[in-house]
């Protein structure tokens, strides 16, 4: 289990440093509210909004024909790296595992979800 | 990677035949009219997936892919036993698949893709791909589960299984990242010598790597306390998506379990045995009690297939190869025994839904009156059918090894799902109907029926029959 302390002092470290930067921060500042300040600021997106907007689902179709792609790209780039060790064997492997995904990759076309409607 | 990949592939033929018809009929899924061709190609595959583990039964054990998979007679019998469930499922959802609007390719493939994760999961020697080939196996479920779009109850019932099991999958998950934390390995022969090599002593994390793995494939089976989403999911399923939960999940989490109990955590039997024990008695008496108030056939069937899940677990507790030899008899038998019932509710359509529908069935239909009585007295455990061998072989097992209080408990609720599985038969013969009689039940529906009733007559007059093939890991 000691190997595991550098992690709990690390946690521990970073807690203790957030923690004394909004301590120090709230006692120490000078205070001039003003509304403005006051409000909740994250990047420019109001944080608290009833969730009224609706999205529509063909967002999520899409999102999931990007997972297609980019499973394949995880496993293309290993693949390109070790490509000389492996030889016609890792070629064939990684031929048959993009044939099955394209077979999902077809599906999905055949049943319209590449087209905006 | 080093070896012939031909010699590594030869091992899951079975497999390798059931994802390439997933495929093809996932390719052609919008070409399919009507469900016969895809029923045809998956019964075809999965006869196919039978005959290839068949012909290596008794051959010696092989392993391959680095270990990671193994050939021997437990993982081909209980592929012989997930192939023969999936063959019948698909036999079963003729109607129901053409009735309700559900894509035939889709679930076909579904189905063969849910079968190749069982198979897998019954080979496996190693904890991660034990964690992959069931999770296969439980994705493609949610989908099932929920295939049945225009069902408001169909979508409940997935989302709550996905939650549920997305839960048990975290679990598992983390008793194998445990587990792999103090054996340094995930392959089950090492992690025995690990944990054996730390010699006696309580290592409180230990068991909670062991007991977090023991809960996720304690969900698999459904049970108790890790049962709460099997009655909503199989009452929300369509009657074919729910026999095949009871009947090929259940062979295949019992599969998992028995190779992880007596390899991986083989050091850790006394320990085991307790967990098990408690499992299976809680499983025993919450299954037969709460399946009593049930009016809902699937519901009830459920709550029946959580209570088989506690005596199937009989076995297993036991610790011993001649105890997992029990459990999986227990499950051959159970799986026809399950499907048969689940056949006779789709066989009656939605009149076979609630207990109303089966009010003087056997004055319209004696023979399929009579069919449900076999299956019935099978599931409670009497004499002449499968049901009793199976029951007679993991209580003698509990016995044998000093659980008498849990054998006395297995026998006294035995008696208490009598009432509940009799109570059904009295109906049938003892009440006036209620409702006209049921059309004509497809071929498909009626040759399941037939299969699944002469493997429970088989086993119950030859209770031997299945001895030569049932081997311990």
């Amino acid at each position: 289990m000691s190997e595991y302390v550098g992690i709990l002092v690390s946690f521990v470290m970073a807690g203790g440093v957030a923690a004394a930067m909004v301590l120090l921060a709230s006692t120490l500042g000078k205070k001039n509210p003003t509304s403005v300040k006051l409000s909740p600021f994250e990047c420019g997106v109001e944080p608290f909004s009833l969730p009224m907007g609706r999205l529509a689902i063909k967002f999520y179709l899409t999102a999931i024909l990007f997972i297609l792609f980019d499973v394949e790209m995880v496993f293309l780039y290993p693949l390109a790296v070790i490509y000389r060790t492996l030889g016609t064997l890792g070629l064939t492997e990684m031929a048959i595992f993009l044939g099955v995904l394209m077979v999902g990759y077809v599906y999905a076309w055949d049943n319209g979800a590449l087209e905006w409607k | 990677m080093t070896g012939p990949i031909s010699a590594d592939l030869a091992l899951l033929v079975p497999e390798l035949i059931l994802v390439s018809v997933a495929l093809a009929l996932i390719l052609a899924a919008r070409r399919i009219q009507g469900s016969q061709i895809a029923v045809a190609a998956t019964v075809l595959a999965a006869l196919a997936a039978v005959l290839v583990s068949g012909f290596s039964l008794s051959s010696g054990p092989s392993t391959a892919f680095g270990g990671m998979l193994t050939r021997d007679s437990y993982s081909q019998f209980f592929k012989i036993l997930i192939a023969a469930s999936l063959a019948l499922a698909a036999l079963l959802s003729v109607r129901t698949v053409d009735g309700r609007q559900v894509p035939r390719g889709e679930y076909h493939a579904l189905l063969l893709l849910a079968s190749t994760g069982m198979m897998l999961a019954a080979s496996t020697l190693d904890l991660l791909t034990l964690y992959l080939s069931l999770e296969l196996m439980t994705l493609c479920a949610y989908i099932l589960v929920g295939i049945t779009v225009e069902s408001p109850a169909s979508n409940e019932a997935a989302i709550k299984y996905l939650l549920l099991g997305s839960f048990a999958s975290a679990l598992l998950l983390f008793g194998i990242s445990l587990t792999y934390g103090f054996a340094g390995t995930t392959d089950f022969a090492a992690i025995a010598s690990a944990f054996s090599g730390r010699g006696p002593g309580g290592q409180p994390l230990l068991l909670v790597a062991v007991g977090l793995v023991m809960a996720g494939l304690a969900f698999k089976i459904a049970a108790v306390p890790f049962h709460t989403w099997a009655p909503d999911a199989y009452q929300g399923a369509s009657a074919p998506v729910a026999a095949f939960l009871a009947a090929g999940f259940k062979a295949a989490g019992l599969a998992a379990l028995g190779r992880v109990c007596l390899i991986a955590f083989g050091s850790e039997a006394e320990i085991l045995s307790l967990l098990l024990a408690g499992l299976a008695a809680l499983s025993i008496v919450v299954g037969s009690v709460v399946a009593l108030s049930q009016t809902d056939m699937k519901r009830m069937l459920a709550y029946s297939s959580i209570a088989h899940a506690g005596y199937a677990l009989l076995g297993l507790c036991a610790g011993t190869p001649q105890g997992v030899q029990a459990t999986m008899t227990y499950a051959f038998f159970y799986v026809f025994m399950t499907i048969g019932t689940f056949g006779v509710v789709i066989a009656l359509g939605p009149r076979g839904e609630t207990l109303q529908g089966y009010h003087g069935l056997a004055a319209q239909r004696p023979w399929t009156a009579a069919l449900m009585m076999l299956f019935l007295l099978a599931l409670t455990g009497i004499p002449p059918t499968s049901g009793f061998a199976a029951k007679f072989v993991v209580i003698l097992r509990a016995v044998s090894a000093g659980f008498v209080p849990l054998a006395v408990l297995a026998v006294a609720c035995s008696v208490v799902s009598a009432f509940l599985y009799l109570r059904v038969v009295v109906l049938m013969y003892m009440k006036e109907p209620k409702e006209p009689e049921p059309s004509r039940f497809p071929v498909a529906i009626s040759a399941a029926l037939v299969v699944s009733a002469l493997v429970t007559v088989i086993g119950g007059l030859l209770p031997g029959s299945l001895t030569p093939w049932v081997k311990a890991p």
